[in-house]
């Protein structure tokens, strides 16, 4: 297993630059992990490290966040800069830097070289995406750019595993030779005029009289950046007069002329003009591009939504049409277990816990994979051909009307799979404000945990009508309507918390949409396999430990005894019946079977009173169950949701995470209610549930809709709310996100039920 | 910003009869143009930069509108920048 942190015995490398450079598919092809890959802005946002597979040494490799610039806005590049500068506690300075360049953009690209060189590491170029340089009818000459630059540089095509072990070779020789080091402080000093050197030196003899002691780089970025990171970091660290000094500063810099900030990017590119003379020729191309083409449609205004909205309705369809029959499949597995257990333990605590409390716990989260498999493996595709970034341009126009911008969109689409890589990737906004508003409303979205329940209540309540030939189905219309609910509410949402608590006008929108491509066969498996795997190991670890806890409290304090003396006598009958039914002849070919056996009917109605006995027992034991004795408390509360205890319990135990009513449900119908072989699950067994007062069904539509109306808006997933609780360093956060969506999951629930009792 | 003077029509290369610069979203589809002035925001204009919108770069418009989608030196990049800055072209004859 790659480790998360580096080890202390291990050569530390890092990887660094522009946003889809083909950073993350270099990062797998040199450790063969898994890392999220992405074909739009930010999709790193967490520091990844694994461990160079194939070399002598152990070398530990950090993938760091896509970054245009070392000049930090976002707590995103922060983390680039920090990591490089060696100032992230327990994480060992990089000893090489390997700077990832597109080969099909290199001037841009070298401007970030420009300011990682400077800061004094080794660094190896690597031209990624080399397989574009003839596609895009450039020239570049590798060899003359490395001496020009006077570091290695290393041709590469990660996704085809190209140059990957040229690379590797490259790493090892860099580190084997510390006389790789480049001569940084000359070069920072050819690229600036003399006036700003003698700026930072001023500044930094200052803030040595004021006990710091900051690096030669931190005094160019402060001076540099308007507001940037370092500046920030400064401030807030208690020197009053820091503010004063760099702005006098930076007026004496603009009267020499040399204007903060735009001095420093003028100076890069005329020394990366200068550097690729003769070395990278470009081919002017005056026409549209395939990607272009496709663009002028999928862009547009009116044409790109609708697009956008056909491309989830055909997600959602097919996840109703494809998911059914590996459904089934697990579902037969799982009543497989069960029976198998039963086969070999007597009636008791043990067998109770295993058939009622893991099977029906667990398996009943698990049969729900085929669907959460289809919505990843969707998400995966739209991600790696490129659409994602277009659907985030199309939707800025909409994002403008409630004050955040089009870049809030993709974390946005990242909380449809689960908020908390959602939460984490709103750290590439730049603007504070919109960064909370999208942080904020981000556990809106339907996640795929939400997705088991809406399947569960839609196959089970939602009428099974087909329109077009069956290739429309009102539970996938249900469905789609259900998953978009939280985005839906998340407008006026999101636009209350621009207008109350985060004022201000729309950030600027500047993303780099890159040219469409086929989504690659391995990047798609990796990413729906690390998703399902997460989903497993959730439903063995959390689910688990939660179904084992439900069941006890559904278990005690009742006594069994009674209880397992009447499923002792019921399973003794049905298994006389079996071999009554085994022994008698086989009846004669074209006749029907001998059904009617007096003895057989006899005993049938013998195992009718037994069951009929039984199911007493478990309803007497569920209601004075500890469950029981709190779901009868919370009751009121819940009633006029339309809900009874049982639904109300399990609510309350899945606030911790919302996957967790399957096995809350599970546990409790499979304990207290007469599951035989014949039973077709959950499903069934909610379909069949009654008021004990009037004998009506406790499921309806109304009741149904309303409880995945309440699913769709609360906060109940604690994993979200420490991760808000994380990004925004306050409590006061979460506890505002779970205050706020509990309460419009109540009201929304109670609305949708009260419109909807009269109708079904 | 002298520039907001003109009055300003949607043009295409083949309209301009003198070096007039424009905002650049009022670049028609598939017209090029090259970057002439860029004003704006200090931070935002180091920002512009670094993604390779500078002075002297030629652009062409894939997708007008608000938020456009430009394309310089052939990567594709989508721009929405309200009062923060503005940037000028003057379009290409032909």
């Amino acid at each position: 297993m790659p480790p998360d942190t580096t080890s202390k015995d291990a050569r530390v490398v890092a990887l660094i630059g522009n946003p889809n450079t083909g950073k993350s598919s270099l990062f797998n092809a040199l450790c063969g992990m898994n890392a999220r890959v992405g074909n739009y802005p930010g999709v790193t946002v967490e520091q990844k490290v694994g461990r160079l597979s194939g070399t002598a040494e152990i070398i530990d490799v950090i993938d760091l966040p896509g970054t245009y610039s070392l000049a930090a806005r976002s707590a995103d590049e922060a983390v680039a800069v920090n990591v490089l500068s060696g100032e992230i506690p327990q994480q060992a300075k990089p000893e090489v830097a390997i700077v990832i360049l597109d080969a099909a953009n290199v001037e841009r690209n070298l401007y970030l070289f420009s300011q990682i060189y400077e800061l004094g590491l080794p660094v190896i170029v690597v031209m990624n995406m080399w397989d574009r340089v003839t596609s895009e009818g450039l020239t570049v000459n590798a060899e003359l750019l490395s001496q020009r630059l006077g570091v290695p540089v290393v041709c590469t095509s990660a996704n085809k595993r190209k140059g990957i072990d040229e690379l590797k070779k490259t790493i090892e020789k860099t580190l084997r030779s510390p006389s790789a080091t480049p001569q940084s402080e000359q070069f920072a000093r050819a690229m600036f005029p003399s006036v700003f050197h003698d700026e930072v030196k001023q500044l930094t003899e200052w803030l040595e009289s004021q006990g710091r002691k900051p690096s030669t780089y931190q005094v160019d970025r402060l001076l540099i950046d308007s507001d940037g990171h370092f500046q920030k970091l400064i401030c807030q660290s208690g020197l009053p007069d820091i503010a004063t000094k760099i702005d006098e500063a930076r007026l004496r810099l603009q009267t020499a002329g040399c204007k903060v900030p735009m001095f420093e990017t003028k100076a890069r590119y005329a020394w990366v003009r200068k550097l690729i003379d003769g070395a990278v020729v470009r081919q002017e191309s005056r026409s549209a591009s395939p990607s272009d083409r496709i663009d002028r449609w999928l862009t547009h205004r009116w044409v790109g939504m609708l697009f956008f909205v056909f491309v989830m309705f055909i997600v959602f369809q097919s996840i109703t049409l494809f998911a059914k029959f590996p459904m089934d499949g697990i579902q037969w597995l799982q009543a497989q277990a069960s029976s198998g257990v039963e086969a070999v333990l007597d009636p008791g605590a043990l067998r109770s816990l295993i058939v009622d409390g893991v099977i029906g716990g667990v398996g009943g989260v698990i049969v729900f994979l085929p669907q959460i498999a289809i919505l990843f493996l969707f998400i995966a595709i739209l991600e790696d051909c490129g659409y994602m970034a277009r659907a985030a341009f199309v939707m800025d126009k909409l994002m403008t009307t409630v004050g955040l911008s089009g870049k809030s969109f993709l974390p946005l689409m990242s909380s449809f799979a689960c908020a908390v890589p959602g939460i984490m990737a709103t750290r590439t906004i730049e603007s504070r404000k919109d960064r909370m508003v999208t942080l904020l409303i981000a556990p809106l979205m339907s996640c795929s945990a939400r997705l088991p329940v809406y399947v569960l209540m839609v196959s089970a309540f939602v009428p099974d009508t087909k329109y077009a030939g069956g290739w429309i189905t009102l539970q996938g219309m249900v469905l789609m309507f259900m998953q978009s609910l939280g985005a839906m509410v998340a407008i006026p949402v999101a636009w209350l918390l621009k207008k109350f608590f985060f004022p201000g006008e729309p950030a600027t929108f500047l993303m780099e949409l890159h040219s469409y491509k086929w989504p690659s066969p391995v990047v798609i498996y990796q990413r729906v396999w690390e998703r399902l795997v997460s989903f497993v190991v959730r439903a063995g670890t959390l689910i688990f430990c939660t179904s084992i806890l439900v069941w006890a409290a559904v278990y005690f304090p009742g006594d069994h005894m009674s209880l397992d003396a009447a499923v002792a006598q019921l399973e003794e009958r049905q298994s006389e019946v079996s071999e009554m039914i085994a022994k008698q002849p086989p009846a004669p070919r074209g006749s029907e079977p001998a059904t009617e056996d007096p003895s057989i009917a006899n005993m049938q109605s013998k195992i009718d009173e037994a069951q009929e006995l039984v199911n007493q027992q478990r309803s007497k034991l569920i209601e004075g169950s500890f469950l029981g004795m709190v779901g009868h408390r919370i009751e009121p509360l819940v009633k006029p949701l339309g809900w009874d205890w049982k639904i109300g319990v399990a609510v309350v135990a899945s606030f911790p995470a919302r996957e967790v009513i399957i096995a809350t449900l599970g546990t409790i119908y499979s304990l207290g209610s007469d599951q035989d072989e014949n039973s077709q699950g959950l499903q069934h067994q909610m379909q069949i549930a009654e008021w004990p007062n009037d004998g009506k069904p406790v499921f309806s539509l109304a009741t149904a809709l309303s409880i995945m109306v309440f699913f769709a808006l609360c906060a109940q997933c604690s994993a979200t709310l420490m991760t808000i609780r994380r990004e925004t360093n306050s409590w006061r956060w979460p506890i505002f996100s779970f205050v706020y969506m509990t309460t419009l999951a109540y009201i929304g629930a109670w609305l949708t039920y009260q419109c909807f009792r009269f109708w079904s | 910003m002298p520039f907001h003077q003109f009055e300003i029509f949607p043009v295409c290369g083949s309209m301009i009869t003198d070096s007039v610069p424009l905002p650049i979203e009022y670049l028609q589809p598939e017209c090029h143009g090259t970057i002439v002035e860029m004003c704006g925001q200090p931070c935002q204009m180091q920002r512009l930069a670094e993604l390779g919108i500078r002075q002297g770069c030629k652009v062409r418009m894939v997708c007008q509108g608000e938020p456009c989608l430009i394309c310089i030196e052939g990567r594709r990049i989508s721009l929405r920048l309200g009062d923060s800055a503005d940037i000028f072209v003057i379009p290409a004859a032909g």
